[in-house]
């Protein structure tokens, strides 16, 4: 078939190519909440294992950045279309309800994916400021996680944090099956599930360090 | 008053969406509904409150309806904050007084979207479906010269997928009870009859994009996955055809 | 006036080939200059409009509805007939060509239904290449069924909603040509006059139900495709919307109605419950192929059903009919229901009720392929009444369904005015005096796919027409006697309702102008007919005004009409002393309680001739030559 670039903007232009990008950046930071995810679990080998872990990482050099380059033109995708998704879905129904039920398909995830999905971007900056842009010169990752983390109000936030991006990831992993196209009557449940447990897990794995770490300390 | 003693007979308060016209400014109205026998469908309740308007001498409540078997797909409201009231499955013609408690208060809405516009009171204009099929939602095939009905074989569970997703009455109450005033169930259902058929294979990526395309000139809204449309249509049609639809339309777009 | 039905010379199976090559045909490139209106977009009306717009005409297409997808075609459930004979058991074009006659009770014309039997065939095939997602066997070939009124298993269905997918088909092909700019669409439009100018039929006024306004279209032709006339007893199986209105401002114009009486009462609707109860719900006939229909046998039995004994169970139809059981055409099936009731037998709170039983079916076959059939039904007979089918019988009874009178049209399909061409339930063409199940939606897509676009062509090509314009003064004439008309119905400020008057008029046309009639009952009908036709234009209030949305109005504006009807349906009952089909006169009965046909004076379809308001139409018959059938004296026993 024929590969035409304006049909390849429309499509991607069109509510449908929009959810398309939604949900191949979505699956991307799934992806990637994973990987950090089970990098972050090596706290759990001990201090050495940590920061051995960072380090090999960083070892990566030019991969890691090209890693980070792509993770923010992931985020800038996912944050621009899905407030202008927002904007639009906002402007369909100028005139609300003055009841409004829900019918039994809205799942605390899916009523809440704007918000929650703003509350991580703040997450995600504040995040960053303390870990990824911290002066590492005269100390270790591990004992900056250590020091951010004794710190009771900074370790609340976080933890109320992953069980945002939890919500988030319960609705967000299977629609984009649903959105791709991928998803059936057979396989809709398989990935429902498959969500449940992505957002257990990285609610559960991401949320329990902070508890961890003032365990050790 | 000795029918509303009855086990069988309830009283009602309406508040009922009134508005004059396309442009005028709507406001809710309370109306009492007395001595609703619970056998009545809920249209018919609005037809002996109407009545009662009408010899009170003022302007009754205007909705749409027709076939009252729940198949023309021409009335439907927002009854409670739900889609055709709250029965599952249920059109509104269809919708039986035995599901209320006496003394129920019952807020009754038109469908609001951006797409269809309030006529009068309950009356909304659904050209936009009309729209969205005129912009591919058949085959095209004129009239002669078909082949024999049996020339080609439709495996049965091919015919029964083809037929769930054709059941659509085109009601418009997915776009009602969808948080985001979208359209993808009525458009989903229609796109997946014929991309399942073999007879809609020939045109089905020109009708995925072309419907897709109409559909979001129309100002609905996204779809966002939150699956109210398919607990609310009244044919139970299943998000699934929303799945089988994207997938047509990025084959189409994109490979 | 003369009726000519034109019916072609030759052997049967000839006609309508030879018919065809008799027809004249407009040249491909005039085609565009014709404008064609058609007036109703259920099977037949969308099918015409479709096929017309494909073979170039210019169409205009005119719907009450918002969309032409709510048409009550798209209420049919159980099925089309056609005789591909796929199932091997003996089905043939004369088979349902001679089913369809007998049915009807040798009431209808020989030539018009050997033409759909042929055609029956072609419509599966077109609706199937259109993508309608018929039942299939496993192996992907077409399911079909068997239908009251047969022996053979000649019916296509998909699931309980044919009419919804058939229709759906029709809609598709119409709305391509919208698309396409050949057809422009109007929808909220209510056909209230035809326009006839130096006899001929050259537009309509309609009011947009919208803005209340009255618009004016001209055209070459006008095409009816407007339904039946079954809300003319409030109570029906048919849609609120269907109206009589603008067949009967085409009579007033001067195209004849023929055989109004004939109406069809189906045997398997559910139940009367309540005075404020606004329409009635089918249960498909298909229910009949696996229900057992049953009474008590004794009157006094108030058991509930599962307490009944099998010996204890009246198996009327199956006692009386032994060849035909449950699947005995719908007239006899309704009048023996009604018998039953008279009876006594009668079930229910009402008592006017008899059990349609599955269990034995859901025993033989398993509660899967029960549901898989009529899964649908059961669900909606659920929701009305609270009852589960699957747990106890369902109880029915007889309803107003369908109406064969209708206006009369020669094998053309065009009425008594040249230019005015009938299609559908609107005409009164194949079904005589009953109609048998599956063959409604036959003879919709019969007329519209098939038969109206080469009969069109030969009226447009042969007539040398003027140009008309909306500005002709027949037009402005026939707008301002609509607006006369709404302003007296919104000047009148009586004290009782539209739908009063409505509920009133079909309880007295039900009660002794129904499912059997009595000539001291018609007579008694006729007089608090036009008593309440008087009533009604001093004492109705319609309230609102007509520039607007007023459904109320909408409303008053089809039950004067059905007022006037009315009186029209039960002339023509007290004239036809026979009875025939779902025209079922006691003073005309064997001894076996059937109905008794008198083939030396009435073998003729009546058609009536509108002489003005206040006076008796004029009776025109148009004698039915049998050459091909014997008549017979029906018999399912």
């Amino acid at each position: 078939m024929q590969w035409d670039l304006n049909w390849f903007i429309c499509t991607l232009r069109s509510s449908i190519g929009k959810k398309l990008i939604m949900a191949l950046t979505g699956l991307g930071f799934c992806i990637f909440l994973i990987a950090h995810l089970a990098g972050n679990l090596t706290i759990c080998a001990g201090e050495d294992a940590f920061n051995s872990y960072s380090e090999r990482l960083h070892a990566l050099g030019p991969l890691i950045i090209l890693t980070e380059i792509g993770l923010l033109f992931f985020a800038v995708a996912h944050v621009f279309i899905g407030a202008y998704l927002f904007y639009e879905n906002f402007r369909a129904r100028p005139e609300g309800y003055l009841v409004k039920k829900n019918a039994g398909g809205r799942t605390i995830g899916s009523v809440t994916m704007p918000y929650t999905g703003l509350f991580i971007l703040l997450f995600i900056v504040i995040h960053l400021v303390d870990f990824h842009f911290v002066e590492k010169t005269d100390q270790t990752i591990y004992q900056i996680v250590l020091e951010t983390f004794s710190n009771p109000g900074y370790a609340f936030f976080y933890i109320v944090s992953m069980i945002i991006v939890a919500i988030h990831v319960s609705h967000g992993f299977w629609s984009a099956f649903q959105t791709l196209g991928v998803s059936n009557s057979e396989y809709m449940s398989v990935f429902r599930v498959v969500s449940i447990i992505i957002s257990l897990a990285v609610g559960f794995g991401f949320g329990i360090l902070p508890i961890y770490i003032s365990f050790i300390s | 008053m000795t029918k509303a003693r009855d086990k069988s007979c309830i009283n009602l308060k309406l508040k009922v969406w009134r508005q004059k016209g396309p442009d005028a400014r709507g406001r809710f109205e309370t109306y009492k509904a007395r001595d609703v026998s619970t056998d009545m469908s809920f249209l018919e309740m609005l037809d002996v409150v109407n009545e009662e308007i009408i010899l009170s001498g003022k302007d009754p409540i205007a909705f749409d309806h027709d076939c009252r078997e729940g198949i023309c797909g021409a009335c439907g409201t927002m009854v409670n904050g739900r889609a055709h009231g709250p029965e599952k499955g249920t059109t509104l013609c269809q919708l039986h007084m035995r599901h209320f408690s006496p003394g129920d208060t019952v807020v009754i809405e038109p469908w609001r979207s951006r797409a269809f516009k309030v006529i009068k009171d309950l009356v909304v204009d659904r050209i936009a479906f009309e729209k969205i099929i005129q912009a591919g939602g058949y085959i095209s095939v004129n009239t002669g010269g078909a082949p024999d009905g049996n020339a080609v074989s439709v495996p049965q569970e091919v015919a029964e997928k083809a037929m769930d997703a054709a059941e659509c009455i085109g009601c418009g109450a997915c776009v009602a009870a969808c948080p985001n005033a979208s359209a993808m169930l009525f458009v989903g259902a229609k796109i997946s009859q014929f991309t399942l058929l073999p007879q809609g294979l020939p045109e089905a990526k020109k009708r995925a994009l072309a419907m897709v395309g109409k559909m979001d000139q129309l100002g609905f809204g996204n779809c966002a996955n939150e699956t109210e449309c398919e607990k609310e249509c009244p044919k139970e049609i299943s998000i699934e055809n929303i799945a089988r639809m994207n997938r047509e339309f990025l084959k189409a777009g994109l490979l | 006036m003369q009726l000519d039905s034109k019916i072609p010379d030759g052997p049967l199976s000839e006609k309508w080939d030879r018919h065809r090559f008799e027809l004249k045909l407009v040249n491909p490139a005039s085609k565009r200059k014709f404008k064609v209106i058609v007036v109703g977009t259920g099977l037949a009306g969308a099918s015409a409009s479709a096929t017309l717009a494909e073979l170039g005409y210019e169409v205009m297409t005119f719907c009450i509805q918002d969309s032409p997808r709510r048409a009550h075609s798209i209420a049919a459930q159980g099925g089309i007939n056609a005789a591909k004979n796929y199932q091997n058991d003996g089905d043939s074009i004369w088979r349902l060509f001679y089913d369809t006659i007998k049915g009807g009770d040798f009431r209808s014309r020989e030539a018009n239904v050997y033409r759909l039997a042929q055609i029956s065939n072609n419509i599966i095939d077109q609706c199937v290449a259109q993508g309608v997602p018929f039942a299939r066997e496993y192996g992907g070939q077409l399911a079909n069924r068997s239908f009251g009124g047969a022996q053979v298993s000649r019916t296509f269905y998909a699931r309980g909603q044919t009419g919804q997918q058939l229709l759906l088909g029709a809609y598709g092909a119409l709305s391509r040509q919208i698309a396409a700019g050949k057809v422009s669409l109007f929808t909220r439009r209510d056909m209230l006059d035809l326009v006839v100018i130096d006899g001929k039929a050259r537009g309509i006024v309609a009011r947009n139900l919208v803005s209340g306004e009255l618009e004016k279209y001209a055209a070459d032709a006008v095409v009816l495709a407007t339904g039946g006339y079954g809300n003319v007893f409030f109570l029906s199986t048919n849609s609120m919307g269907s109206n009589i209105s603008a067949a009967f401002a085409s009579y007033r114009k001067g195209a004849s109605f023929a055989n109004p009486c004939f109406v069809q009462i189906h045997p398997t609707c559910i139940p009367v419950h309540g005075t404020y109860q606004s329409k009635l719900t089918l249960m498909s006939e298909s229910l009949r192929n696996d229900g057992r229909v049953w009474v008590p046998r004794s009157p006094e039995d108030k058991r509930p059903p599962d307490q009944i004994p099998e010996t204890e169970r009246d198996y009327y139809l199956e006692e009386r009919y032994p060849r035909f059981g449950n699947l005995v055409p719908r007239d006899v099936a309704s009048r023996n229901a009604k018998v039953q009731c008279d009876m006594g037998k009668g079930v229910g709170d009402t008592r006017l009720a008899v059990y349609l039983d599955l269990a034995d079916a859901i025993e033989r076959d398993g509660r899967d392929v029960i549901a898989r059939k009529y899964g649908n039904l059961f669900e909606m007979y659920k929701k009305i009444t609270a009852q589960d089918p699957y747990e106890t019988p369902m109880m029915i009874y007889p309803a107003v369904h369908y109406t064969m009178g209708g206006l009369w049209v020669d094998y053309n399909l065009m009425s008594t005015i040249p230019g005015l061409f009938v299609l559908g339930e609107a005409n009164f063409s194949d079904h005589g005096a009953n109609r048998l199940g599956a063959s409604a939606l036959m003879q919709g897509l019969a007329d519209g796919y098939f038969i109206i676009p080469y009969t069109i062509g030969d009226y447009l090509a042969q007539d040398s027409h003027d140009t008309v314009r909306e500005d002709h003064s027949a037009f402005n004439e026939s707008s301002l006697q609509v607006e006369t008309r709404i302003k007296k119905l919104l000047s009148i400020g009586g004290k009782r309702t539209v739908d009063d008057f409505h509920r009133e008029l079909g309880h007295i046309l039900w009660e002794n102008c129904g499912m059997t009639r009595k000539e001291k009952d018609l007579k008694k009908a006729k007089k608090l007919v036009a008593d309440l036709r008087v009533e009604f234009w001093e004492n109705v209030l319609v309230g609102g005004s007509g520039q607007e949305f007023n459904q109320s109005l909408e409303k008053a504006g089809r039950v004067a009409d059905f007022l006037q009807f009315g009186e029209l349906m039960v002339i023509d009952a007290l004239e036809r002393k026979e009875s025939c089909g779902c025209h079922f006169n006691e003073d005309f009965q064997t001894d076996e309680h059937e109905a008794l046909r008198d083939d030396e004076n009435f073998c003729h379809v009546s058609a009536w001739e509108y002489r003005g308001e206040g006076s008796k139409p004029k009776l025109h018959k148009e004698s039915l030559e049998f050459e091909n059938v014997e008549l017979t004296q029906r018999s399912y026993k």
